[in-house]
């Protein structure tokens, strides 16, 4: 079974608590345990800040996290996406079809998330379009490609954009969002790679049949 | 409750009941400005507030406990992030919510949460809630968490996968586990890596060998230590027990933990981190070729899982966990399931079982993680397909189980819609199990070798029916923890049961060496090799290859070699016995013979080039067996001795009472096997192309034991 994040998308409600240090202090001097450094991370070089929208980015890596949306902002785009943690499919799909190349041009990626990849795709299918398919699958990743670095605004204002792939898709504003053509909304949209945007969307594109829950996916077996 | 000027407790507490127990807001309302009014008094309990919430650290888990509140329907668990001074740095979030069955025992209730970023500072508090009312918070405590693992500046402790350098954000890659398991290898003396194979695509398939002050420096040194194996990552999609494994190796690798130590200068710890690296680079369940891994390991297709096996031969795991992750939200933390096959020795089923409900279970709910038997919500798993590690470990005499990791955080952890955090909180929880792992075998060992001595004498009787696939029943646990829902009982059909089995399969020619079309391309291999990478005993005879059934692994060679066999690998000849009555006055073998409970009244010869199968029974007189092809004699009784010399094939000698001094020279075949013999006079063996062994499973001898047999 993949990572899936049953939450994804809805985010839990935090809020800071309007709490003084001094008033605590009394309650909450107990237990000093050993401290420890942090290791830290990847994210040294960051360029101002990169503001990226939508309901998931709550749940990545963010402020000086590694992986956070300004420490990606310099990287090729296929190094990129190693660092958002719902690519893990779409990232290993880039690479089981060689796209990195073409991912260093100026480009739009709209990029699904492991659970649309879940929701799309049966495991069994997943693996043959990861290991033996993957003509059929650079073509489906082609179709979550725009040339161009589009933010999500000119996307929106673009109102319809024309896949890498030849598809044409309909794009409308959601809040700070866009969705595209009524099949998927992005989710954490306007990282920056290198040359790229990269857009969190959580559905999949492109006209492959849906497959999952079609053998074992309803109780995936160990 | 100490109440401070604008503490949410303050402010939460009166709003509460306001809206829904507004009889006793006004006496609430008095303790809470007592309480406000002379800060330095005593904590003075609420009604139904929890009490007593302690803290303990582990590695990336902080276990939380509390006095139970009485009637509690579940409890929920805030996590605050806060500065050395106890300034909040971040959001109360609700992290956790306990339910009763959650542990073994509800006196207690603990909670292991997780998913935090090791090292940073948090501030816990517990509530109790009746059916969906919350009632009012603990007083608060808080602790820095654990960093991670080892003195960062202390060479070997101080090393750190990619996973843990980036928080989680990403899984350690192929090229940098093999970067960080070579240094662990360079500066660790208590560490061997070995390569006990290549994936498909030619990716190294590493085991950490663990030991102290050294490990054993050969395979069959590291058996007689009976080691314990964890299996992290079958399915390339299923990371998270992998990064617990490579933590753990750093661990075991460098701490100077005594109890710790003390474990590894007894035993010996084998971690394959990275079976499947080919599907792990790809993201995918499967290997290279799309095989699951999982599904292969009695036919042993791939090489993966050739190497596994092989590794099982030759270091001989007494015991063994297997990692991976699993999708269903509404289950416990830690799905665990023995060996179910019915082929499975009972003993190795029980003793399975104990160390997950008598062990796991136990310690789960004193440090907070959730144990549970896999199937969880009764979904159809958990079965008896003896291609699945768990039962083909089974049915090589180890004891073990299956780990998943819950995937998703679900109701029960409602804070990890983080990845971070549910990456984090899946790897710490396999790294405590493979702990506790560690702990049981290091207690239990003597019980985990009775257990498998056992049943390698039960095994190699050949006694009982055959089962091609069914399972034994996961009895639910009694409540407070009913496990959720047991796995389906899975009982064999009339179909799926052999009452009588036969004495050996027979193969022909074709069958044992012909050229095969399963497995990747350029990396077939035939049945030979196969059986030999279980190490399985085969008699070449006259027009084909014997496979006797009496032999340690006996549950699963029907399952590979019977017409009858749900996912077989060839289909041999069943070959019954040729006596099983009485029999008065000498037996002379020649071809093949095999006696199943038979009584002989005389002494038996074996010819040579002939070969002898005896399961149970009992022989008055010598056993002479000169140039014989086999020789194979299992629970039986022998009043007389046994001479075993010049044997060109397999000699094997399981679970016999032997009257007599018992002679085992100059065979030419593989290791003779002596095990769990009882021998009443002296046992010799010498000239013997390879050295007799016994699987650690030791020979009552009444005299004295010579040369290669002297520590049998």
């Amino acid at each position: 079974m993949t990572d899936t994040n049953a939450a994804a998308g809805r985010p839990a409600p935090r809020r800071i608590l309007p709490i003084t240090g001094a008033a605590l202090a009394a309650v909450l001097l107990i237990g000093l345990g050993s401290t420890s450094g942090k290791d830290s991370g990847a994210a040294d070089a960051v360029p101002a800040g990169v503001a990226v929208t939508g309901p998931l980015c709550d749940l990545l890596p963010a402020g000086s996290e590694p992986g956070n949306p300004a420490s990606l902002a310099d990287q090729p785009a296929d190094q990129a996406l190693q660092w958002i943690p719902v690519l893990t499919t779409f990232e290993a799909a880039v690479r089981a079809t060689g796209l990195a190349e073409e991912l260093t041009r100026e480009v739009t990626i709209l990029a699904p998330t492991d659970d649309a990849f879940a929701g799309k795709f049966s495991r069994t299918n997943l693996d043959e379009l990861l290991l033996r398919d993957t003509d059929e699958l650079r073509e489906l990743l082609r179709d979550h490609l725009v040339t161009g670095a589009l933010p999500v605004a000119d996307l929106v204002a673009a109102g319809t954009v024309t896949t890498v792939a030849g598809t044409s898709l309909t794009v409308t504003g959601v809040g700070q969002g866009a969705r595209l053509d009524d099949q998927a909304e992005t989710v954490c949209a306007d990282y920056r790679a290198a040359g790229a945007r990269i857009h969190v969307i959580n559905e999949v594109l492109g006209d492959l049949p849906t497959t999952a829950g079609q053998d074992d996916d309803g109780h995936p077996a160990h | 409750m100490l109440c401070v000027p604008s503490h949410p407790s303050c402010l939460e507490i009166p709003l509460r009941y306001r809206r829904t127990t507004a009889g006793v807001f006004s006496a609430l309302l008095a303790v809470t400005l007592a309480a406000t009014a002379q800060p330095a008094q005593a904590q003075q309990a609420e009604p139904n507030q929890v009490q007593g919430l302690t803290v303990v650290q582990g590695d990336g888990y902080a276990t939380l406990a509390w006095t139970p509140v009485d009637g509690a329907t579940d409890y929920q668990i805030e996590r605050t992030a806060v500065a050395e001074d106890g300034s909040a740095t971040g959001a109360s979030v609700i992290v956790g919510v306990w339910r009763p069955n959650r542990q073994i025992n509800n006196s207690a209730p603990t909670f292991a949460d997780a998913g935090f970023a090791p090292g940073n500072r948090f501030q816990w508090r517990v509530r109790a809630r009746l059916g969906s009312t919350a009632q009012p918070y603990s007083a608060p405590v808080s602790d820095a968490t654990r960093g991670h693992w080892g003195d960062p500046d202390t060479p070997g402790r101080s090393l750190r996968t990619q996973w843990e350098n980036t928080l989680g954000a990403q899984y350690t890659n192929d090229v940098n586990e093999y970067a960080y398991t070579a240094a662990i290898d360079e500066l660790s003396d208590r560490v061997r890596v070995v390569e006990i194979g290549r994936t498909v695509q030619d990716r190294p398939i590493n085991m950490f060998v663990i030991g102290y002050p050294t490990p054993p420096a050969t395979p069959e040194a590291v058996a007689a230590t009976n080691p314990l194996a964890v299996n992290c990552n079958v399915h390339g999609n299923e990371p998270g027990d992998r990064e617990a494994c490579l933590i753990m190796a750093r661990q075991l690798a460098f701490t100077d933990d005594p109890a710790t130590l003390g474990l590894l200068s007894r035993t010996t710890m084998l971690i394959v981190p990275t079976i499947n690296g080919d599907g792990r680079a790809a993201n995918s369940r499967g290997n290279s070729t799309g095989q699951d891994l999982n599904r292969d390991y009695s036919l042993i297709r791939q090489p993966e899982t050739q190497a596994f096996v092989e590794m099982v031969r030759d270091y001989r795991p007494i015991a063994s966990y297997d990692g991976h992750e699993y999708g269903n939200a509404n289950t416990g933390d830690l799905p665990m399931l023995p060996p179910r096959h019915q082929n499975v020795a009972q003993g190795i089923f029980d003793r399975s079982q104990d160390m997950i409900e008598g062990h796991m279970y136990t310690q789960g709910a004193r440090d907070g993680w959730w144990a549970c038997p896999y199937g969880c919500t009764g979904a159809n798993v958990g079965l008896s397909e003896e291609t699945i590690l768990r039962n083909t470990l089974g049915l090589k005499n180890v004891v073990n189980s299956l780990l998943e990791l819950r995937s998703s955080g679900g109701p029960t952890r409602p804070d990890e819609g983080n990845t971070a955090n549910n990456r984090r909180r899946k790897t710490y929880s396999a790294l405590w199990t493979f702990h506790q792992f560690l702990a049981y075998h290091g207690a239990s060992v003597g019980d985990i070798t009775a257990a498998r001595a056992e049943a390698i004498r039960f095994q190699s009787a050949n006694t009982g029916r055959i089962v091609f696939r069914g399972s034994r029943p996961i009895e639910a646990y009694p409540a407070p923890h009913p496990g959720d829902t047991p796995p389906p009982l899975d009982a064999p059909g009339e179909h799926q049961i052999l009452e009588q089995p036969p004495c050996a399969y027979k193969l022909t020619e074709e069958q044992y060496h012909g050229a095969r079309t399963d497995g990747p391309s350029g990396r077939q291999t035939t049945v030979a090799q196969r059986l030999a990478a279980h190490g399985w005993k085969v008699v070449k005879v006259a027009g084909g290859y014997l496979v006797p059934l009496s032999q340690p692994e006996r549950g699963l060679v029907p399952l590979l070699l019977d017409e009858q066999a749900a996912e077989g690998l060839v289909a041999g000849e069943r070959v019954a016995p040729t006596l099983t009555g009485t029999r008065n006055g000498p037996l002379t073998v020649t071809g093949v013979a095999c006696l199943a409970g038979a009584t002989v009244r005389g002494p038996v010869r074996v010819q040579p080039g002939a070969t002898l199968i005896v399961n149970g029974g009992s022989i008055n007189g010598p056993v002479d067996a000169s140039g014989a092809a086999g020789f194979v004699l299992t629970a039986g009784t022998v009043n007389g001795p046994v001479n075993v010399t010049g044997t060109t094939g397999p000699v094997l000698l399981v679970g016999n009472r032997i009257s007599g001094p018992v002679n085992v020279v100059n065979n030419s075949g593989v290791a003779p096997l002596l095990a769990g013999n009882t021998v009443n006079g002296p046992l010799s063996c010498a000239g013997n192309a390879a050295a007799p062994v016994n699987l650690e499973v030791a020979n009552a001898v009444g005299g004295p034991r010579f040369n290669q047999c002297a520590g049998l």
